[in-house]
């Protein structure tokens, strides 16, 4: 229950940073804390329960002890999808800096709307 | 000979771009080139079989829906075709005119690309179809900042921005999914979504409505698309209208017409593709600068295909299909000879392009060429595709929308009119003696000759868009055979 | 004024996200794929890690797809940031004891990520983690070192190579077995290194690919352009 609203007060959180903010580099944050905020909610998604990691590392361990390992493999595909967004972003801010000299974007004449 | 060479082909081909690269420029630019080249092969052996039957490639050899499964039907085959060809065209007029370095790296995102939009095509798989949007929307981005100008930047990172809430509510619907069906085959998904709760339902399909709606430029989430279509290369340009949107909607509709079956969805759909073409056409009528004006005039047009699939008939899809075809070949045009009007007259507004008839004939008549088609007279392809749309409105008994497509046709008429006059009648002294490359005509002739050739036996395409149309609207079959 | 719309647009967000999965049953053991994921991934993979066998084998075709989307923010930013006379950010000397024992920590760190990704199938871990690990130990030479210079051809070899090895990988399972990604290989037994069948080759190929990429973004940020 609190996990779920946790992590979308999480997304609620990035979303507004990306919508307010005037940073760009603040932006990208945002966008961050949005990615991350799915990841948790994905991860609730699918506890169990006084579940394990889902690793038989060990023999005697049960499946249905486990928790659901769908969902972390998703986020382990998201967590990078998410960093590969993120690296481009960046060097997109640097470019942008290089030829405006900010990164305020209220001074950056298209990126208003 | 399997579906997913497709996929993986372009890709090994953009992992082995750099070694090419150590060894010699040229093999840069020639990789692609034969990897598309094989592709069309590839293409041409499996379009027949699949426009028969499905065929269902399984990936890593588990059955669905514990696997990843690719689905290449009539309609995949049909796009993946139309893909192939605009990608192949696109290497082609590239070839001369990306002369700016990094070009390795051009190829590579190119070669990405072509790979995310086959495989957005093909999957089976609701997670996967994420995947391979995100190698997609990264590549585009990429391409818009291409050229590392200022406006370039600008236009990416604001793509960038709205592209990364796409992806998040994409992917928060998927989560969604996953919690309650419990599988992520889209087969299975359509099976079982319908014992979830309505509004559980709905509230997903509003969070996919806003993640595809964005890539497919709907209204009104399409506002990256104008800067990133004029400030990326032209040849990009030509890759958003003719590949990445083409993929984008077709996504979204195998989602809606899977999951949401329902006649309210449709009715939305068609209300937003009116909105969303009647902004665009208006909005480009404003333009000063050519490849905007252009921008806007293909949203216009996916508005109409949206409309089309908002109909909902088999008739009204099969059309939707012809006009997707229409409009990847001829935008494709149009940006091929806006890019080297641009290029020669120095500017990117239309004042600068006066007289550039005389003295850039053969580029400026296929710009001609374009925009007579796309306006849809006869006997270019346009025509044809434009009128199946009216005339299966009218069958479904509904006339406001055929009277906003006529008016949406004139405004678009008078637009690229005033271009064409402009090239033609206007007089400028001024001569540019650098050339057209050859390699540029070629690609725009063979588009040319393709548009002439659909326009006067439209049913060699339409032929193939029936089986498309029932593959899109049987969603039985299409859970038989996914889920097997 | 956009404070409040923001505000506003987010708390309606919220309250039908929150209605929608309050409708979820929470804690409850996994159903449907999940299940069948955990009761037959030793029998169908080999692998006793169940999120590696479905990153790799039932799911491995999302993996090839994460590879090309770290391989394509390389690229573009490459492309983005290309610059032919690209100079170094001058970034401040560490002293003496950072120097000293970064010197010491590099191999190390290098060698931890290499077993993660080695053992991806039987424990927390895999390429991406491992390939992760490899690069904070270039992060941390390049902020201990202002000289430190990585050697870029190698980097976009290794990554070709090993992005390359992974479709070789896929077409060999084509070619030799039924579908593409297919394990083609014996399992062995659970719970050895030497198991799973083409797990820990796509895992290795990846560790490496991972590394070398987030190295190359690295480089590429650090430097100034113009």
């Amino acid at each position: 229950m609190i996990y779920y609203a946790t992590s979308i007060l999480l997304i609620l959180i990035g979303m507004y940073a990306v919508l307010v903010k005037k940073n760009l580099i603040k932006i990208v944050i945002g966008l961050s804390i949005v990615d991350n905020g799915i990841h948790l909610l994905l991860i609730a998604i699918g506890y169990v329960k006084d579940g394990t990691a889902p690793i038989f590392s060990k023999p005697g361990l049960q499946a249905s002890q486990m928790v659901d390992p769908v969902p972390q493999a998703l986020v382990l595909t998201a967590i990078v999808i998410g960093l590969a967004v993120t690296a481009v972003a960046l060097s997109l801010i640097i470019r942008l800096y290089d030829h405006h000299k900010t990164l305020n974007i209220n001074k950056i004449r298209k990126l208003k709307w | 000979m399997s579906p997913v060479h497709f996929i993986a082909i372009p890709l090994f081909a953009a992992f082995l771009i750099p070694l090419a690269g150590k060894v010699s420029k040229e093999l840069v630019k020639i990789i692609p080139g034969l990897v598309l080249l094989y592709l069309s092969f590839v293409s041409v052996t499996l379009f027949p079989i699949g426009t028969h039957h499905p065929v269902v490639e399984i990936i890593a050899g588990f059955k669905p829906p514990f696997g990843i499964t690719l689905y290449y039907g009539a309609i995949a085959a049909f796009l993946t075709t139309l893909i192939t060809l605009i990608g192949f065209v696109i290497w082609l007029y590239s070839y001369k005119f990306i002369i700016r370095e990094p070009i390795e790296k051009y190829y590579m995102l190119f070669m990405m690309l072509i790979t995310g939009s086959t495989g957005i095509v093909l999957t089976g798989d609701i997670f996967n179809l994420f995947v391979f949007f995100e190698i997609t929307s990264i590549a585009a981005y990429s391409l818009t900042a291409f050229l590392r100008d200022r406006d370039g930047a600008e236009a990416a990172f604001k793509y960038l921005l709205i592209g990364s809430f796409a992806s998040t509510f994409f992917l928060l619907a998927i989560a969604i999914i996953y919690a309650n069906v419990h599988t992520l085959n889209l087969a299975d998904i359509a099976v079982k979504i319908q014992d979830v709760p309505v509004t559980t339902r709905l509230f997903v399909l509003i969070l996919f409505l806003i993640g595809l709606g964005i890539e497919s430029e709907m209204f009104p989430l399409n506002g990256w698309a104008p800067d990133a279509y004029s400030q990326a290369p032209s040849p990009v340009g030509a890759v958003f209208g003719g590949i990445v949107v083409k993929a984008a909607v077709y996504s979204l509709m195998r989602i809606i017409f899977l999951m949401f079956n329902s006649h309210d969805v449709l009715h939305f759909l068609l209300v937003m593709g009116i909105i969303t073409m009647l902004i665009a056409e208006m909005s480009a009528m404003k333009q000063q600068q050519i490849k905007r004006m252009l921008a806007f005039s293909s949203i216009g047009q996916m508005g109409l295909v949206i409309i089309a699939f908002g109909i909902g008939t088999e008739p009204s899809v099969r059309a939707a299909m012809f006009q997707m075809f229409n409009h990847a070949l001829i935008k494709s045009l149009l940006f091929f000879s806006a890019g080297y009007l641009v290029f020669h007259s120095g500017s990117k507004k239309i004042s600068a392009l006066d007289g550039l008839g005389h003295d850039k004939p053969i580029t400026s008549f296929f710009f001609a060429f374009g925009a007579l088609a796309i306006i849809g007279l006869p006997p270019f392809s346009g025509f044809w595709s434009k009128l199946y749309i009216l005339l299966s409105i009218a069958d479904a008994g509904l006339m406001v929308p055929v009277v906003l497509i006529l008016i949406s046709s004139i405004i678009e008429a008078v637009y690229y009119l005033r271009v064409v006059s402009r090239l033609y009648f206007y007089k400028e002294e001024a001569t540019d003696v650098r050339r057209t490359p050859v390699s540029g005509l070629i690609a725009m002739g063979i588009l040319t000759v393709v548009i002439l050739l659909v326009g006067f036996y439209p049913n060699l395409i339409l032929n193939w868009m029936t089986p498309a149309a029932a593959d899109l609207l049987n969603k039985a079959s299409y859970i038989k055979f996914g889920l097997f | 004024m956009r404070k409040v719309i923001a505000i506003l647009l987010l708390f309606i967000i919220g309250y039908y996200s929150l209605d929608v999965l309050l409708k979820i049953p929470f804690g409850e053991s996994a159903g449907g794929v999940g299940k069948h994921y955990l009761e037959s991934t030793i029998k169908e993979t080999g692998a006793v890690n169940s999120v590696t066998a479905i990153v790799v084998s039932y799911r491995g075709f999302d993996t090839l797809g994460e590879v090309t989307v770290l391989f394509l923010a390389a690229t573009g930013l490459g492309a983005i940031l290309y610059d032919k006379k690209a100079k170094k950010r001058a970034l401040q000397n560490a002293s003496v004891i950072v120097k000293t024992s970064s010197k010491i920590i590099y191999p190390l760190i290098a060698l931890l990520g290499a077993y993660v990704f080695v053992h991806g199938h039987l424990t927390p871990g895999g390429g991406f983690q491992g390939g992760a690990i490899i690069a904070t130990g270039v992060l941390l030479m390049f902020i201990s070192y202002r000289s430190f210079e990585t050697n870029h051809k190698a980097l976009s070899i290794i990554e070709s190579l090993a992005g390359m090895t992974f479709v070789t990988i896929g077409f060999a399972g084509l070619i030799y077995g039924t579908s593409f990604l297919q394990n083609i290989l014996p399992f062995g037994i659970p719970g050895e290194l030497f198991s799973a069948g083409i797990i820990p080759l796509i895992y290795i190929a990846v560790g490496f690919k991972v590394g070398a990429e987030l190295t190359a973004l690295l480089d590429n940020l650090l430097k100034t352009i113009k």
